[in-house]
Formats: structure tokens, sequence, C-alpha cells
């Protein structure tokens, strides 16, 4: 039976790679990563599934997955040219992407698979910071955080309950990590770029620190998430991993300009 | 309204080098291979970003005109131009966040 050791929340700027490289030791971000990868070292987990909200790189509205299962057996990435930051090659774990496909399909989530991909900063800034060298295999699972109708929020908690159903059946030996890669509250690109909704990064925080998961997928509407700003449905991927976390609460949630970082252990 | 056109071109902006190359060098013909109303069409090559947000283009795929500078939009006049049309809002005066970081230059 595979094991659930941690699951994590980070945000994904390209600018924290980017800053830490020319200046170190001077942004918040910095130090919240690197707590955040001590706890995924110390948990030493053997495959990550990232859950993550593609940014018009691997999708498009041509063909846009309300969710979608990561079948590759490797993908490079960023594909972004402008992305400040180091080129990789990640590397899949196909069967029990395939095994998940299945099972959620089974329990009755209508999941989309893909068997190329090329993942977006949102899914390597993340991957950059906590699977050192890309030693260890990753299992993307694309919410659509973007394009409206966003998914219900309620319903990416119950997409969490599956995965977790789903690694605690898992006829593996494999310690599993799980990370939400996503701000809380943020525009980019739009007419608030800029502005930070302080109130619902607070509702957010005091929520997922008291454990109030279910509470949380209910307050956030796409309205809601709408008047956070334009990058804000990323939120959608916390919320699906809290819907693993059962009633676990976080280890520790800090914040910075807008996002949060998160790690909750299970041993 | 064809504004799926307006996101898609934008979109292999970003994703397509060659495309990209051909909206650098000759943009009126590279927008040619859409079927763009004459507003949209209008919009682009003027560099109105805030009609075109109000038309419904993603804010995301608009952001890539500012990223590859096309038709007079750069990084300093964007906020400003999608804001154009917009009623005032109070949360446009409390931007405490920094910009991304862009590389320029093809790699």
């Amino acid at each position: 039976m595979a094991k659930l050791v941690l699951v994590a929340g980070v945000p994904h700027p390209p600018r924290l790679v980017y800053e830490m490289a020319q200046s170190p030791g001077k942004m918040k971000g910095e130090g919240l990563m690197k707590q955040v990868r001590e706890q995924v070292e110390k948990a030493a987990p053997d495959v990550i599934f990232e859950v993550d909200s593609d940014h018009f790189v691997n999708f498009f509205y041509n063909l846009l997955p309300s969710f979608c299962i990561g079948m590759a057996e490797e993908a490079q990435g960023p594909q972004e040219t402008w992305c400040p930051m180091p080129r990789y090659v990640i590397k899949g774990h196909v069967p029990m992407a395939k095994a998940l496909f299945q099972y959620g399909v089974h329990d009755k989530f209508d999941l989309s698979a893909a068997h190329e991909l090329r993942p977006d900063h949102s899914l390597m800034v993340p991957l950059h910071f906590l699977n050192p060298g890309m030693e260890l295999p990753v299992i993307p699972i694309y919410t659509n955080g973007f394009a409206s109708p966003l998914p219900l929020a309620t319903r990416c908690f119950s997409l969490g309950r599956m995965l977790r159903r789903f690694i605690d059946a898992w006829d593996g030996d494999e310690r599993v990590a799980i990370i939400a890669s996503g701000c809380f509250a943020m525009d980019v690109g739009g007419p608030l770029r800029g502005w930070t909704d302080n109130q619902w990064v607070d509702t957010i925080s005091k929520q997922l620190v008291k454990g109030q998961y279910q509470s949380l997928a209910r307050h956030a509407t796409e309205d809601r998430i709408n008047h956070a700003g334009n990058n804000s449905g990323e939120l959608l991927n916390w919320i699906t991993v809290t819907g693993a976390v059962g009633k676990t609460k976080p280890l520790f949630l800090e914040n910075d300009e807008g996002s949060g970082y998160a790690v909750w252990k299970f041993e | 309204m064809s504004v799926y056109q307006v996101n898609k071109l934008l979109y292999m902006t970003d994703n397509d080098p060659a495309f990209r190359k051909r909206m650098k060098e000759e943009p009126e013909a590279a927008l040619s291979d859409f079927r763009l109303t004459a507003e949209e069409r209008d919009a682009l090559t003027t560099g109105s970003v805030g009609k075109l947000y109000q038309m419904g283009v993603h804010t995301f795929l608009l952001n890539h005109l500012s990223r590859y500078e096309l038709f007079g939009v750069n990084r300093d006049n964007y906020l400003d131009k999608i804001r154009e049309g917009m009623d005032y809002d109070p949360r446009f005066e409390e931007g405490k966040m920094p910009m991304q970081y862009f590389i320029k230059q093809e790699q």
C-alpha cells in the first residue's frame, strides 16, 4: 500500500527563482520555500502528485479540460521563452498515472488524460525548489483555474478526496507527496495588476489553519475568486489538495504577497 | 464575435516561435491568417488593450502584447491601456505587488 507522507502548497513566481539567483537572501519567499523543501526532504517521498493550473501553454481554448492527469513518460519545461529560470526534463510515473485515471473514472470523475505535456512555469517553479535535480517522478493533475467556467471548488475538494482514496488503495509501496501550485489572490495581466485582496487571503488562511477545508470550498465561488484578481483561480489547486489531507491540520502556513506556503505531514 | 481568433493568435504568439517572428516582423500579414472582425483587427493594430479586454479576450493572453511588445504595447503602458474604458476602481491605487520579470530576447 502506498503512503501519503506529505501535502504542501506553494506559489510559483518565476521572479523568485530569478531574484534568488541574482541576490540570495533578500526575499521572504526564499526562506518560506526552503522551509517547505526541508519538510519534503524529511518526508522522503518517492513520487510527487502536483496539482496545477496551466496558463495557456499546455492547453488552449481549442481543447481545455476541467481536470486532466499527466501521463507523459517525460516532459520538458518551462516552455515559455520569457521565463527567467533553468529548463528541466521531468519524468512521469506512467503506471500510477494510468491507474489514477482508471480509478477516477470508475469513481465517477470524468477525467481527461494527456500523454504529451508542455509544462509551464506554474508546474516547474515548485519542482525547481522541491524536486532538486528532478529526481522524483511527477504526476501532474491539471485543474482549469483560469478559463471560465471554472470547476466548482467543492468538486475540486471531492477530486482531492478521490486522490487520497486512490493513494491509500494503490498496490505499491511508494511514499507519496502531493503539492498544490498557486497563489490565493493575485492579478497578473489584468486591470487590477499589483493589487492584493488581503481580506480573501486572510479568510483562506484562517480556514486552512483551522482545518475548515469544506467550508473554504463552499466559500470559493467563481465570483469570489474573480473578485480577487485574474490569477486567483489557482486556489482551486489548494482546495483540491485539502480534499486529500482528511482532518489533519497544517504543520505551518505562512503568507507572502497574496500567496501561501504550507505543509501537512502524516507521520 | 470571433474573439476566439484573437485569443488564438495571442496564444500562438507565445507558443509558436515562427509565428511570433512573423508577428514582430510583419504583423499585418500575420493577422490576415485569422478570421477577425474589422473591430478586432483595428483594436489589435492600434494596441487598444482596453477594447480587447472589453471584448472578452483573456487577460493572460492579452498580456502577451506587452510581453512581446506588439502594436505599441509594452510593460510600462499596459496597465493604463487595459483600464481604458473602465470605471474608476479604488483598487487601482492599492497595487503594491512587484511586476513580473520577462526575458525579452529570444533564446
